[in-house]
This record gives C-alpha cells, structure tokens and sequence, in this order.
C-alpha cells in the first residue's frame, strides 16, 4: 500500500491575524497617522510590507471610561498607540491589589490556620462565596467578545492615587513588550471614546527595524526610563560616576533572539519530542572575535562549547547575568596574548539582551574594577575538543546528564522548582497531603514528572522567572504576589478561559470544576460548569513555608530556584 | 552527603551520651529512690508520646511544627532511647505476668518495625532509582493492565497469525501480565524469573519466522515493562506496608500503657 501523505501548505508568519477583522479602511486610516505616516514604507523588505505589518500585527480596540487597559505586574506582548481619546496612567500610589483582580496578601490568622483541621473534610475544591466575590470596586463586562474589567468608583481612584493624562499618539507598554519584564504601571481608559492601537511584540520589533525615527523613540524611552537604573544595579559598574555611567549607557546596544511565544513552540515540540538545541537562535559564536560584553536583561541562554560534531552544554546563564567578560578582561590585561570568545551563547526561548561594546569596556569600564573584581587571565584558551571545561562550570557540578536534562526541559526558568531526590524518596507521599491538607483537601501538584538519574521535577508550579502563564490573563486573576514574588491565582476574578492553562509549558496549571461549600457544583445561566484555574501557590498564605517541603522526613523533597545551580550541587551533595 | 553525615554524627552521640548519663543514673540511683520505677516509668511515657506525636505533626502539616525531617531524626534516635528506657524501666529484667508481657511484646514489635522501616526507607529508594522507570503506586494497576492489553493484541488478537506466539502468550504470558508477579523475588533482588521467561523467548526466536521474531521482539519489550511494573510494585509496597504495622501497634502499645498506669496507680495508692 502506498503511504499516505499530506500535503500542507507552510505555516506562514501572518497565517493568524492579530484581529482578522482589519480591513483595508482601518490600515489606511493608520497610515494617514502619526507615527505611521511619517513612516517611509520603502525602507521595510517585500517580505515584511508596512501595511501588512499594521494589518497582521495590529488591532484597534476602544474602551469606555474607567477600563483597565494594562494592570503594573502583569506581563504582555503588546505595546499601545492612543489613537483617539485618552487614557490614565496611575503614577503613584499603585492600586491597592483587590482593584487590579489580585487577591490581598496576607497570612492566615490563627482561625483560618486551625480550621484547617476540619475544612479538610470539605468536598473537592469546594470555595466560599467570600472567596468567589471579587473587590465591589471593580466590575467586569463582556465587550467585543473579550472581557473589560473597569473601575467602578473613579472619582475616588482619581482622589488617592496621583495620575496623569495620555492623550492620541502618546506610545505606552513598549518596554514591557520588548524586554518582556512586567508592566511598570496601571493605565486606565479615561474617556468614553478612548480608541487605541494594540501592537503585538513582533510588529513593533519590525516597526523599529525599518523605522530609524521609531526605533530611536524606544531606545531613548527605555534609556530614560530602565536603562540607568539596571546599569546601576549592576555589579561591575558600581565603581563609575555617573558621567561614565551616562557613556555606557549611550554605547549600549539592544538586542532580542528567539521566539517571544516559545512556550508554545516548545510545548508542541516537546510533545513531538524533538527539541533541538542546535536550533536555538546562536548569540556568540565560540571563536569570534570578542566584541562586547552581553548582559541578559530577560530570559534564558545557553553557555555551550564545541564537541566532537555538535555542541554540549557547559551551563545556562539567566537575566543579570554576563557573558563574556573574562575574555574582555584577558585582552585588556595581555594584550600580546588576545583571545576570541571562549565559548558559544545561544538563545533559549526568549531572550533580551544588552552588549557593551568592548571599546567602552576598555576604555570606561574595567580601568574601574579594583583587581580584585577582575577575573583572572584565560590561561588555556580551549582550541581543541578535548581540553577539559573550566571548574566553575555547571556541568562539572552536577554533571553532564543532569544538565541536559535542565535545560532541555528549561526547568532553569523556575524559582521554585520542586526538585525531588529520588535515592532519599520513599514515596510515601507525605508532600502530597501536606499540600491537601492545607488547600482545603486539593493537592496542587503531582509528585511525578519527568527524571533523569537521581533527580525528579514533580509536575507542580515553579514559579517562573518568566512565567509565561501571566500573558493574556484578561481579568490579571493570575499574578505575582507583591511580597515575594510567588505566582498565584485569584479565583475570585479567574473567569476560566484557560489562557494561563495553555500558555504554561510544564503543564503545572489544572482546570477544575468548582463547587459551592455545600460540595454541589457551580454552573452559569446555561448550567455550564464553572471552572477555574488551579495551581500550586507555595502555600503562599501559610506560615512556614511550602508545606510538600517541610512535610518530606527524608529531607528528598525541595523547592529551588534551578537558575541557581550551586544550591542544586549543594543540595545533591548534601 | 554531608548534611545527612552530620545528622547521623550529632544523633548518634546524642544517643550514646543519653544512654550513658541514663545507665550512670540508674547505676548511682536505682536502689536509692523509693519511687525510681515511677520515675522511669513516667519517662519512658513522656518519650513514647513525643514518638508518637509525629504522627499528629504530619496530619497538622498546615500548623508551623517545624519541618518533617526534623522530626523523623528526633523520632529516630528518641526511638533508640525509649529502648534503653524500657530496659532501666523493667530494671533489665523479664516482665512478669501476662499483661507485662504483652507490653512488652508489644513494644518490641513497635520498636522492630520501626527498625525495619528505617532499614527499608534508607535502602529501597535508592533501589528504585537505579532501576529506573519511575512510577506513581496508584497507576500501577492501569500501566499493567495496558500492558497485558497491548501484548494480548500482539499474540492473540485478530491480527495475530502466529499459533507458537499465541501458545506461547497463553501459556506463560497471560498469568504473569495479568497480576503482580514475583514480590518476594523483587525484594531480594532476584531476576531468575525474568531472565527465564527471556530465555524461552530467545528460544522461539531463534527458530521462528520473520514475523513471528518481530512479535516476539516486542513481547520481550513488555515483558521487561511489566518486570519493572512488578519491580516498582513490590518495593514501593514494601515501603508503605511496615508503617500499617507500626503505627496500629503503637496505639495499641498506648492503650495498654494507658491501663498499665492505671493498674500501677489503682495498685499502689498512688504517686508518692
């Protein structure tokens, strides 16, 4: 018999508009608008058309007076144009949590804790009323078929909370889109007409390379407003004044690799499992010239060296972290002895980075560092294939196998990972009624998931360091707890789309069907289940801690942040 | 292993520390005390109460007790202790009469289990992970029968052509595909039973067709499944099973101790 064969078209970029109801009307009216019509649309490639740019990567949305557009905390892939009316930015102080569809934080008080003892007698995720209701100072409607959460007192949002004015063309969310670093702050439509122009990622990427006046726009955005404040955070720049500060923040360069929806890409390749680190987008190429230094402002990359044919993983380095600075160093200190970049870094998922180029380096940035603080001169620059790896490797810490396994499955992005150790595991599942026992009977995790030799991910929540599970949230029912940090759910404002569900790629996050506290399940008007979202929360409200930790007597159960992997060998070797 | 090392250094010099000032005491004290054995008796009680609140304190997870591990190690070596105090209790003589000798029957069999689990959580993990194909307890029954399914359709199923294949799955395969097989073999490391069946197979084989080898190449893969199923089976049976016998032993160790100190004060006028 003849194998069958099915012939498909190419998936193409612009298969799936952003709105597939923009039409030619819409995108000319773009661009007879600023920015856009100042925009030369010679200058983008056939390919990549400044109208269909604006008609793939666009969409026009209108919003009534007091709805929340962006919410501070969320994270999005989108940036705004205000195109008619006006919106509101909240400047300071931020909304309280409650009017942004978060939940307080707070620890249980002493009842809560004790009725623990009998609430575990509750039916499966049974929820009080009190819990379902959401903040009387936010309402929710259904407009164009997306969800709008609005402001239902504003004059007194307004009386609290020192706010400003954005009126048609001003630009907003751009930095948060492109760096994929959390919104900065609450913007609200502030008037009834408000009519803006929602970019996602990849438009607003093509925007900026083939419009030089647009492009400059953001750099300069984001060096007034991010810039200056990470370099000073930044450890090997503590030493410069701020005029020498003012030079590297002027000679930086902006760049991002990968795909911004990886988590997606990566979910579908997982399952076929084929995930190749050989397509990962190449940042620096070992043997290259040393050109700059690159700090990873968000996301993931992978330190790799050459092997035999391909290329084995030496460590992964996550967001605050440099690449190639010991090369730098070596070249400035030895200059009869320069060296190329020792090593290769490829991009994992999503990556934002900034390079300093190595002229500023030398000139403003290491006659700075005391000697100390230098790192010592590459002796053995590695040419051949079988010269060991550095110690300080990761890969000589927890070995090879190990981390592969880590960043194949990319667990580096949790913070909190559930890292088991299975030669000290019993399997007696203390973890997993522990977790119940304080979630009202609901285990929020599987204590199973995929291994390699002594050392098991369990299929809970770890807390991202990019948790892709925050994009698209339309009520921010999902977010990041204020305190530590944690990502939690709300499910007085969790309206079961599944977004968070189907973005996360660990599949950490479970839809239920709710019940009230009698245990009868909730249905709507069409008697439709009401489900919501559900995950681990590191026991966010309890005191001491993740109680799956705490509960494991053999000590083979914990939660780590894996972008850290001496604790890792630490706690291996413990 | 350097924390775990630790642990084990400071408990076990606690406990040696312990046993000794206990023995020193009963040696300097014993005779002189009029009410020694109340003393010992009531110390020996505190402690088995203590032993037996970790079993409360997994139950109140949600309550800051402090961590588990903890607890385990106090209720290791604190078990070790209770021994010696049950020794200086009975003065390190026989009990006497048939309710002491239940209490103390008793309270063997708790401590016993209680070693053997310790024996067996310290031992059987690392079993498991060597032998690899992690898998949760609860879903053993359904991967079995899935196995047993998929190896059925091979041999006897409607596009099975083979009468040895099928032979073969009727007469050795059925039974071991459709329960738990080979418990004790798996705790005592034994692959005797597994290496058999291959033999046979291996067997068939050699003399089979091309189709016959194709399916008897991916019976030998079941059945190497279904071993590891059996395998995982047994171990992690082995782990929950000991505390089904340690923890009902030690309330009924509580309740005759309860009546043990009620008989003792109804039979001595009370505490002096």
């Amino acid at each position: 018999m003849a194998a069958l064969q099915t012939i498909l078209e190419r998936p193409q970029r612009w298969d799936v508009a952003f709105d597939p109801n923009m039409d030619d009307a819409a995108v000319d009216r773009l661009l007879a608008t600023a920015p856009f019509s100042s925009m030369q649309a010679d200058k983008f490639p056939k390919r990549t058309p400044l109208r269909e740019i604006l008609r793939n990567d666009a969409r026009i949305l209108r919003f009534r007076k007091g709805e929340i557009i962006v919410r501070q905390g969320d994270y999005g892939t989108s940036a705004f144009l205000i195109l008619n009316g006006a919106a509101r930015v909240v400047l300071k102080p931020d909304l309280p949590p409650a009017l942004l569809g978060r939940r307080a934080t707070g620890k249980k008080g002493i009842w809560r804790t004790l009725a623990q003892i009998w609430n575990g007698w509750r039916p499966p995720e049974s929820i009080s009323n009190e819990r379902l209701t959401p903040d009387a100072g936010l309402g929710a409607r259904q407009d164009e078929a997306e969800v709008r959460v609005f402001l239902q007192d504003l004059p007194r949002v307004l009386d609290q909370h020192r706010t400003e004015q954005m009126k048609s063309g001003d630009f907003f969310g751009e930095i948060a889109a492109l760096s994929r670093m959390p919104r900065t702050s609450t913007i609200f439509a502030d008037s009834d007409d408000a009519e803006l122009l929602e970019i996602r990622w990849q438009g607003l990427r093509d925007l900026m390379k083939y419009d030089d006046a647009l492009r400059s726009h953001i750099n300069q955005i984001y060096k007034e407003r991010a810039l200056a404040s990470y370099l000073r955070a930044t450890p090997i720049f503590q030493h410069l004044d701020k005029a020498q500060l003012d030079r590297v923040a002027e000679a930086v360069e902006f760049a991002t690799f990968g795909d911004y929806d990886w988590s997606g890409e990566y979910k579908r390749l997982a399952q076929a499992g084929s995930v190749r680190p050989e397509k990962e987008p190449v940042i620096i190429n070992e043997g290259d010239y040393p050109n700059g230094i690159v700090l990873l402002r968000a996301g993931f990359a992978r330190v790799c060296q050459k092997a035999g044919g391909g290329e084995r993983t030496l460590n992964y380095i996550g967001a605050g972290q440099i690449f190639g600075l010991a090369e730098i160093a070596h070249n400035w200190r030895a200059k009869d002895k320069p060296i190329d970049y020792q090593y290769s870094l490829r991009a994992i998922g999503y990556t934002h980075l900034l390079i300093i180029p190595t002229r500023v380096m030398e000139e403003v940035v290491l006659p700075s560092m005391p000697k100390s603080e230098l790192p010592s001169l590459v002796e053995s620059p590695q040419k051949t294939d079988d010269l060991p790896p550095p110690e300080s490797v990761a890969r000589d810490k927890i070995g090879g196998e190990v981390l592969e396994f880590l960043t194949e499955n990319r667990f580096f992005n949790g913070t909190a990972t559930m890292v088991i150790d299975l030669d000290r595991c019993t399997r007696c599942d203390d973890c997993v009624r522990a977790c119940a026992s304080t979630h009202d009977n609901n285990p929020r995790f599987l204590r199973h998931g995929p291994s390699a030799g002594r050392l098991m991910i369990a299929n809970a929540c770890m807390h991202c360091a990019d948790p892709v599970c925050m994009i698209g949230c339309p009520t921010g029912a999902i977010h990041r707890e204020s305190f530590a940090g944690q990502v939690v759910i709300n499910p007085a404002t969790c309206i079961g789309c599944k977004s968070c569900f189907n973005n996360c790629p660990y599949d950490a996050i479970r839809m239920v069907e709710v019940r009230d506290e009698a245990g009868e399940f909730l249905v709507d008007q069409e008697s439709k289940p009401i489900t919501k979202a559900t995950k681990c929360d590191l026991c966010v409200e309890n005191w001491g801690g993740p109680a799956c930790q705490r509960a494991c007597p053999h000590g083979a159960l914990t939660r780590m942040n894996l972008n850290n992997l001496d604790a890792l060998t630490r706690w291996l070797k413990k | 292993m350097i924390r775990f090392r630790r642990q084990f250094i400071i408990g076990m010099l606690a406990l040696v520390a312990a046993t000794i000032g206990v023995l020193w005491l009963h040696c300097k004290f014993h005779r002189l005390l009029p009410d020694y054995s109340f003393l010992t008796g009531w110390g020996l009680f505190a402690s088995m109460l203590v032993l037996t609140f970790y079993n409360a304190r997994k139950k109140l997870s949600f309550l800051p007790l402090g961590n588990s591990e903890l607890w385990l190690q106090i209720h290791i070596y604190l078990g070790f202790f209770t021994v010696v105090l049950f020794a200086v209790h009975l003065n390190f003589r026989l009990p006497q009469g048939w309710f002491d000798w239940i209490l103390a029957t008793l309270f063997a069999l708790v401590s016993a289990s209680g070693v053997v689990g310790l024996f067996l959580s310290r031992f059987l993990p690392r079993r498991l992970a060597t032998r690899g194909g992690e898998v949760l307890f609860e879903k053993i029954p359904a991967l079995r029968h899935a196995l047993r399914d998929e190896a059925e359709e091979l041999s006897v199923g409607p596009d099975a052509k083979s009468p040895v294949v099928g032979e073969f799955y009727t007469r050795r395969l059925a039974s071991f595909l459709s329960a738990p097989q080979n418990t004790w073999r798996h705790l005592v490391e034994s692959r005797r039973f597994l290496n058999a069946l291959l033999a046979e197979v291996e067997d068939l084989r050699r003399t089979g067709s091309e189709s016959e080898r194709t399916a008897l190449d991916k019976l030998a893969v079941l059945i190497r499944q279904k071993d590891t199923l059996d395998y995982h089976r047994a171990l992690q049976l082995a782990l929950k099973i000991w505390l089904f016998v340690h923890i009902p032993l030690t309330y009924g160790l509580l309740i005759f101790t309860a009546a043990h100190i009620v008989f003792v004060f109804g039979f001595s006028g009370g505490a002096r």
